[in-house]
């Protein structure tokens, strides 16, 4: 047999495995050994990949720090007024909270990079909420489920980070690349938003109020702190990405440890409503002890156990389909569907549908190494190229069969699975309306860029 | 085979680096990898069953202690460059080594938890006879996977060390001391997926369910 076939064989069997519900990493490692024996390849280079990945990877370093800062302004409070204040701006409109929720999604995702982190850390915070406020259940689900996808596109990014790292890119230009298209998504899932709830009548509208919205915002000061860190080091130049990770995760730390006893010595209760808090208790956030911090890092390490093992076997991976020709092959493919448009448009449908079976990590450490070289040969900018990967990676958290934050959001609101299916329609229309956007104006990726 | 097997044992016995690269090189290294993936492995389970507390607590205590190191590195790093003018020169290499510390202690945590990434619907519906199929199936390629991972970092941590490949920007740190922890932790995984089998046959025998919702921050 010639080794065309021997790797669609070993192809199919890691396909088969999959399905069986082998873990992706041994599915994508298996892949690697096969194809090594038919190559002729030695494993040693498997063993060194394993090793070289993080040995040389300095910028990697960004993708754990963010995680673990998403997780500290979660538990520091921090999370919960940046949602607060996003309800003080926008519940006077109809489906307010709902719009909210998406609003504090934005919020989140600009401090932390995950997006299965925001949709859990919004969605636990903000569901009984909003089905205290007369939301159908499926919809508030839906909600926090959708409102996630931001969390790979503002930046940081975790997304972003493996991403440039694959693709040599700097990551810096990335994450400023994804302002914009992630400022669309959260106006195009809002709009979404409140077209549903305006036709069905839901949500209790509060009215706006100056006094309201100050409060809340002073009250949200760190995060906005945190973010105009991030975002200010990151666009200057002062620190690089995985610095400003660092600098966020020791912000983070020392504001949720001074943060504690000051709020203790306030006696500010954490449930009392915005309207009866002073200014002064909304200066400090719960902020938390310093015997929790272990905590708190041990859910973030067991994230970064799953996604740097995988980042670390893909680059492997993609050694192995240029050694087949693979990019040649797709490429060759993707290329006779015509030009400039037809291969940005051919290249979407595919991160679409393997959105629609894989996990966004695998989607990008598997194609984007095969379709972007493509695609800038075809003329599309390179980041512009990685933003309408990355917006069409996100959207595929929300798109079934494997949809990750469907399955986060149901976990933490405990609405089954098939039953908020319903109510994503709505934002996966919006949100596909902003990829089209994105893909056919390459400003909205590039305009903020300082070289350009 | 079997005698350049037993030739890594006296290479090991002399200390001597480079007699051990050399030993490694051949293809006895695939037998003794997979002696220790097995045997470690054993040990591991046997230790995790006779002392919860490390079952508990041993690579989250790694994971944590990595994580913080890290952070508090490079946090520092960038205190000293704006307010001292100053950087240590390895607070940007010793970092990426803790991470991967920390990546393969927390995979082998994971493997416990069974919290890696996969498409688990078709396997939740399977009947439970299908159902034990797929997890001694995950126990055999993760066991696999680690014996392979195992030999040929050893290699990797042999040959380090007979080249004195020291971290770069310090003046004594061994590199190999990092990267001999790679094969120590997926010696570590080998024992969570022997816990995890013999976890599996007694559900089976009591017939308890054998597939669970696996929760990302969950405990051991």
């Amino acid at each position: 047999m010639d080794t065309g076939t021997w790797v669609t064989i070993i192809s199919l069997g890691v396909t088969f495995f999959f399905m069986l519900g082998v873990p992706v990493l041994l599915v994508i490692a298996y892949w690697v050994i096969g194809c090594s024996f038919v190559l002729g390849l030695t494993l040693d280079n498997m063993g060194s990949e394993l090793l070289n990945v993080f040995n040389k990877g300095f910028a990697l370093l960004a993708m754990p720090l963010f995680i673990l800062t998403g997780d500290l302004i979660n538990r520091s409070g921090i999370a919960r007024r940046l949602s607060d204040f996003a309800y003080s701006c926008l519940g006077w409109l109809r489906g307010g909270l709902a719009m909210a929720s998406i609003g504090a999604c934005g919020l989140f995702a600009a401090i932390s990079g995950s997006n299965s982190a925001t949709t859990a850390t919004i969605g636990s915070m903000l569901h009984p909420e909003m089905t205290k406020g007369g939301y159908d259940e499926r919809f508030s689900a839906a909600t926090a489920a959708a409102g996630g996808t931001v969390g790979i596109i503002i930046p940081p990014s975790i997304i972003f980070i493996v991403y440039g790292f694959l693709m040599n890119l700097p990551i810096s230009d990335l994450f400023i690349s994804g302002i914009l298209p992630g400022a669309l998504m959260v106006f195009g899932m809002q709009f979404a938003c409140w077209v549903i709830c305006r036709m069905n009548g839901w949500g209790y509208l509060i009215p706006l109020q100056l006094n309201r919205v100050l409060k809340t915002a002073f009250g949200a000061w760190l995060g906005f702190f945190a973010i105009g860190l991030v975002l200010w080091g990151i666009y200057t130049g002062k620190f690089s990405p995985t610095e400003a990770a660092g600098v966020t995760v020791g912000f983070c730390i020392i504001a949720g440890l001074i943060s504690y006893p000051l709020n203790k010595i306030m006696g500010s209760d954490k449930d009392k409503p915005v309207e009866e808090k002073g200014w002064s208790e909304m200066f400090v956030v719960e902020g938390f002890k310093v015997w929790e911090i272990p905590s708190i890092v041990v859910r973030s390490a067991q994230i970064s156990g799953i996604l740097a093992p995988l980042i670390a076997i893909s680059v492997v991976m993609q050694q192995i389909l240029s050694l087949l020709g693979a990019q040649a092959v797709i490429g060759d493919f993707v290329t006779s569907m015509g030009g400039y448009y037809a291969v940005l448009f051919t290249a979407m449908i595919i991160v679409f549908f393997s959105g629609m079976i894989l996990e966004s990590l695998p989607v990008t450490i598997i194609l984007a190494p095969i379709l972007a070289p493509i695609a800038v040969s075809a003329g599309v900018d390179p980041i512009h190229f990685a933003v309408i990967f990355l917006v069409g990676a996100s959207i595929g958290f929300i798109t079934p069969p494997y949809g990750l934050n469907l399955y986060v959001a149901s976990g933490v609101t405990g609405v089954p699975y098939f039953r908020l299916l319903r109510y994503i329609v709505p934002y996966l229309v919006a949100l596909i309306t902003v990829w089209f956007i994105v893909a056919l104006v390459p400003a909205t990726a590039l305009a903020l860029l300082p070289s350009r | 085979m079997l005698s350049e097997f037993f030739n890594i044992f006296g290479a090991l016995a002399d200390q001597d680096a480079f007699m051990i690269r050399t030993a490694l090189r051949t293809n006895g290294a695939w037998l003794f990898g997979g002696f220790l993936t097995i045997i470690g492995g054993l040990i591991v389970m046997f230790m995790y069953k006779k002392v919860p507390f490390i079952d508990r607590h041993l690579e989250k205590t790694i994971m944590v202690w990595s994580y913080l190191a890290i952070a508090y590195i490079i946090f520092m790093g960038v205190i000293d460059r704006f307010i001292f003018n100053d950087q240590e020169p390895w607070s940007t290499t010793i970092p990426p080594f803790l991470f991967m510390i920390m990546a393969w202690f927390g995979a082998a945590y994971n493997v416990r938890l069974r919290t890696h990434l996969s498409f688990s619907e078709f396997r939740s519906r399977m009947p439970r006879v299908g159902q034990m199929g797929c997890l001694i199936l995950d126990a055999i390629l993760w066991t696999g996977l680690a014996i392979i991972v195992v030999t040929t970092t050893l290699r990797l941590t042999a040959n380090s060390a007979a080249n004195f490949q020291i971290v770069l920007g310090t003046d004594n740190v061994m590199q190999w001391w990092f990267i001999a922890t790679i094969p120590l932790a997926f010696i570590l995984l080998a024992g969570r997926v022997f816990e995890n089998l013999s976890d599996d046959f007694r559900r089976w025998r009591n017939d308890e369910p054998l597939i669970e919702q696996a929760v990302i921050g969950g405990d051991v």
